[in-house]
């Protein structure tokens, strides 16, 4: 039984009728995030026209902006880091993907024919595979990238085919039970295999977050100038060490719903602690001139985010950070310097990162990030300082209680507290804010567990889950998700009840709200729920969302 | 962390990627070595005072990333070091192989006073090794190197390789060779040391004449 979105809306137009004199919850005056449509980017991606492929400059440089602004343009003309290709890498042979396959002898393409058939590849639900415009491989998310030039040839082929003889590109080709979507980003092509039921929109953004991952890396100028240069290059070379990286963001991607609607989740803390916690690093930090953002992140969750008036960060941004840290233990053991370009923000240069983990028993990292490069002592001074103020002011007490899932707070299990019994799921979005919260915030614990199962896996599997979670209702909302945001034909509620469960999205201008029910709920009683759940989320809001800007 | 000392030295760990440069700045910091570490990110930064000669000092060390990316980040640490690891793993002949690279670079763009050590790290695996020791002493010998042998596995010599640097760096200081008065020689005088009013005059009689008080 299922109700088409004309149905639907009238109800939707009451509910909304009783929140209309407020905000919708987790709206406020300012957003430390900036909340541009993620959808539509990843959408247009699909329409391009063949010339603007090939045009990847960013229209302006942020980071020069500021620079200029502080005075000290003259001082820092050599920020950026962007490498020269060593003298050296001169002798590195300029064959072509096609006369390496024609080198082949029939025995070594027997074996990689062999490869391509063996299960390490088969048996992937999903496949991932980057590789330059030469058809050079850079990176495949399982298997050999070596063993995989040939394929890499393949795809090379077919991409140059459509472009020269049709003077089109090759967005995706689809069969039965399999699509396969292709990105073009300036010298690379970025290709996904999925058996899922991801939508093609939906592998396009994951192939642009990994595409703006390696940016995160390089820099776009960097990365232009390299193929520039040398269009046979081998970039597996300056990628040595990041593959963990994409590895990552691969992972989370499909399952962290904070990538499904383009939004970050925060911490939830009490009012108070998140005040505290901003104070600590605004009064420490606003007399470090160079300082861009200030960032303290724990368990894939904003704490708190100080910028320099004006600016604002992406949640793709954001989530490249999140992978940052997560990807690294060694952020615990040490203070890093490190360069960092933040593609939406600045995809041409590298801002400056010390990054740290705030306390050996606090799980929270800090990045204090800037564009001069010189700028360690003092910012690993401020973060010392700003420690010393969290400790003294039991914000890193809120923080752990927080992180450890604190069975006191109304945010850890919000279901219990909501009083709801037929929810067995939501995920709530505030537009305006870019800000997410969903019903089974991840814990530590669980992306650990779920990290330590993945490596063994990856592969299709039949098996049923009893007790879902975020994880698990991913992949449900993803169909939902595709259909609401469709671009051709846009809905506004979906409602769909059977024997499994009861499923309702709805999406407004203000905000965008997944919920699971029980099998075969009624429509009213649905509505009624998802009022009463709003009202939730508009009580604790100062909790569960950040909810201003603050400045430097 | 408000230790008094009388010298802070500056260290740089460099070498190849996946040499053991982190897990040797880890033991020696007191960390637990970890099996699947994953690569520096640019470059990490470690302090920790010990006991040199009777001399309180601290050593201030910056762990570089080895891969390609991140040579224009580490490169710029080169300058005003006054000592170096330079790192290889026994078991691996390409890192090895790589230090005249790592070794030009610090020649180039180091203060030429500087300390460098070669440690060949791993050498708990020796069923694995494919670097001999009288190979790298060799190698140390014709360019003028320090030489030690390490495992930050087991911590095996490496607070001896942070020491013998040290400890070479102090004596150089000594005997006048090198002047931490001089920008980018890496040293400077601790929290603990009143610095001397009057430019220093260079020792012409016998070390035993310095005056060195707290």
């Amino acid at each position: 039984m299922a109700s088409t979105s004309k149905d639907s809306v009238p109800d939707g137009d009451k509910v909304a009728g009783n929140l209309g004199d407020d905000l919708e919850p987790g709206a406020c005056s300012d957003s430390i995030l900036n909340p541009e449509d993620s959808f539509e980017e990843f959408a247009s991606e699909l329409t391009p026209n063949l010339q603007e492929r090939n045009i990847l400059t960013a229209k302006s440089s942020t980071i020069s902006e500021i620079q200029s602004e502080i005075g000290e343009c003259s001082q820092l003309h050599g920020t950026k880091s962007s490498d020269n290709l060593q003298s050296k890498d001169e002798s590195i042979s300029a064959s072509t993907s096609s006369s390496n396959l024609l080198e082949q002898n029939g025995d070594e393409a027997d074996d990689k024919d062999d490869y391509l058939h063996s299960p390490e590849l088969v048996n992937k639900e999903k496949h991932v595979f980057i590789l330059s415009s030469a058809g050079k491989p850079i990176y495949s998310r399982y298997g050999n990238e070596d063993k995989l030039a040939g394929l890499c040839g393949v795809i090379q082929a077919l991409v140059s085919v459509v472009e020269e003889q049709n003077q089109d590109i090759l967005r995706s080709i689809s069969t039965k039970d399999c699509k396969v979507v292709f990105l073009m980003k300036g010298p690379l092509i970025l290709v996904a295999v999925s058996k899922s039921n991801e939508s093609e929109t939906q592998l396009v953004m994951q192939l642009t977050y990994a595409f703006n991952q390696i940016v995160s890396v390089l820099t776009l100028t960097q990365l232009n100038r390299i193929f520039e240069q040398r269009r046979n290059y081998d970039l597996r070379r300056l990628l040595s060490g990041a593959e963990r990286l994409i590895d990552h963001l691969l992972i989370f991607m499909e399952k962290d719903p904070a990538f499904l609607l383009g939004a970050v989740r925060c911490l939830p803390l009490p009012e108070k602690s998140r005040e505290n916690i901003t104070n600590a690093i605004t009064s420490t930090c606003n007399k470090i001139r160079d300082l861009v953002f200030a960032i303290l992140l724990a368990g894939n969750q904003l704490i708190t985010l100080v910028r320099m008036k004006k600016y604002t960060l992406h949640p793709s941004d954001i989530h490249l950070l999140f992978n940052l840290v997560r990807s690294s233990e060694s952020f615990k053991t040490a203070e890093s310097w490190t360069p960092i370009c933040l593609p939406k923000f600045d995809a041409t240069g590298f801002l400056h990162g010390h990054v740290s983990y705030i306390s050996e028993d606090c799980q929270a990292c800090l990045l204090l990030l800037t564009v001069q490069r010189d700028a360690f002592f003092p910012l690993s001074q401020a973060k010392h300082t700003i420690a010393d103020k969290l400790r003294r002011s039991n914000c890193l007490v809120a923080i752990n209680d927080a992180l450890n899932r604190n069975k006191e707070l109304p945010t850890t299990n919000p279901l219990k507290h909501i009083g709801i019994p037929e929810i067995r799921h939501f995920m709530y979005k505030c537009k305006s804010t870019a800000q997410l919260f969903t019903s089974d915030p991840i814990c530590l614990d669980k992306l650990q567990d779920y990290r330590l199962r993945h490596k063994e896996g990856g592969d299709i599997t039949e098996k049923k889950i009893t007790k879902l979670s975020d994880i698990e209702h991913v992949r449900k909302y993803r169909k939902f998700c595709s259909q609401i945001h469709c671009t051709s034909t846009p809905a506004k509620l979906i409602f769909r009840s059977n024997s499994d469960d009861t499923i309702l999205a709805w999406i407004t201008n203000g905000f965008e709200l997944y919920v699971t029910f029980d099998a075969l709920m009624e429509k009213d009683q649905a509505i009624r729920a998802i009022d009463r759940l709003l009202h939730w989320i508009k009580r604790e809001e100062e909790r569960i969302f950040i909810m201003n800007a603050p400045t430097f | 962390m408000s230790e008094s000392y009388e010298y802070l030295f500056k260290f740089l760990i460099i070498g190849s990627a996946g040499t053991g440069k982190s897990s040797l700045l880890n033991n020696f910091l007191g960390n637990k070595f970890k099996e699947d570490r994953c690569h520096t990110i640019g470059v990490e930064f470690g302090s920790k005072i010990i006991n040199i000669g009777g001399k309180s000092t601290k050593l201030q060390i910056w762990d570089t990333a080895g891969q390609e990316r991140f040579r224009s980040v580490t490169r710029s640490y080169y300058r005003g070091a006054a000592g170096a690891l330079l790192v290889y793993d026994v078991t691996s002949r390409d890192s090895f192989n790589a230090l005249s690279n790592w070794l030009r670079d610090a020649r180039t763009l180091a203060s030429p006073n500087i300390v460098i050590l070669l440690v060949g790290n791993k050498k708990d695996l020796e069923g694995s090794r494919e670097v001999t020791f009288t190979e790298a002493s060799q190698f140390a010998q014709e360019n003028e190197l320090m030489f030690l042998e390490t495992s930050a596995r087991t911590g095996e010599n490496v607070e001896e390789a942070f020491l013998k640097c040290s400890k070479t760096i102090l004596a150089k200081i000594e005997t006048g060779e090198l002047d931490p008065e001089r920008i980018g020689s890496g040293i400077q005088y601790g929290t603990g040391t009143s610095k001397k009013l009057a430019a220093p005059k260079k020792p012409v009689k016998p070390p035993s004449d310095c005056a060195c008080n707290v």
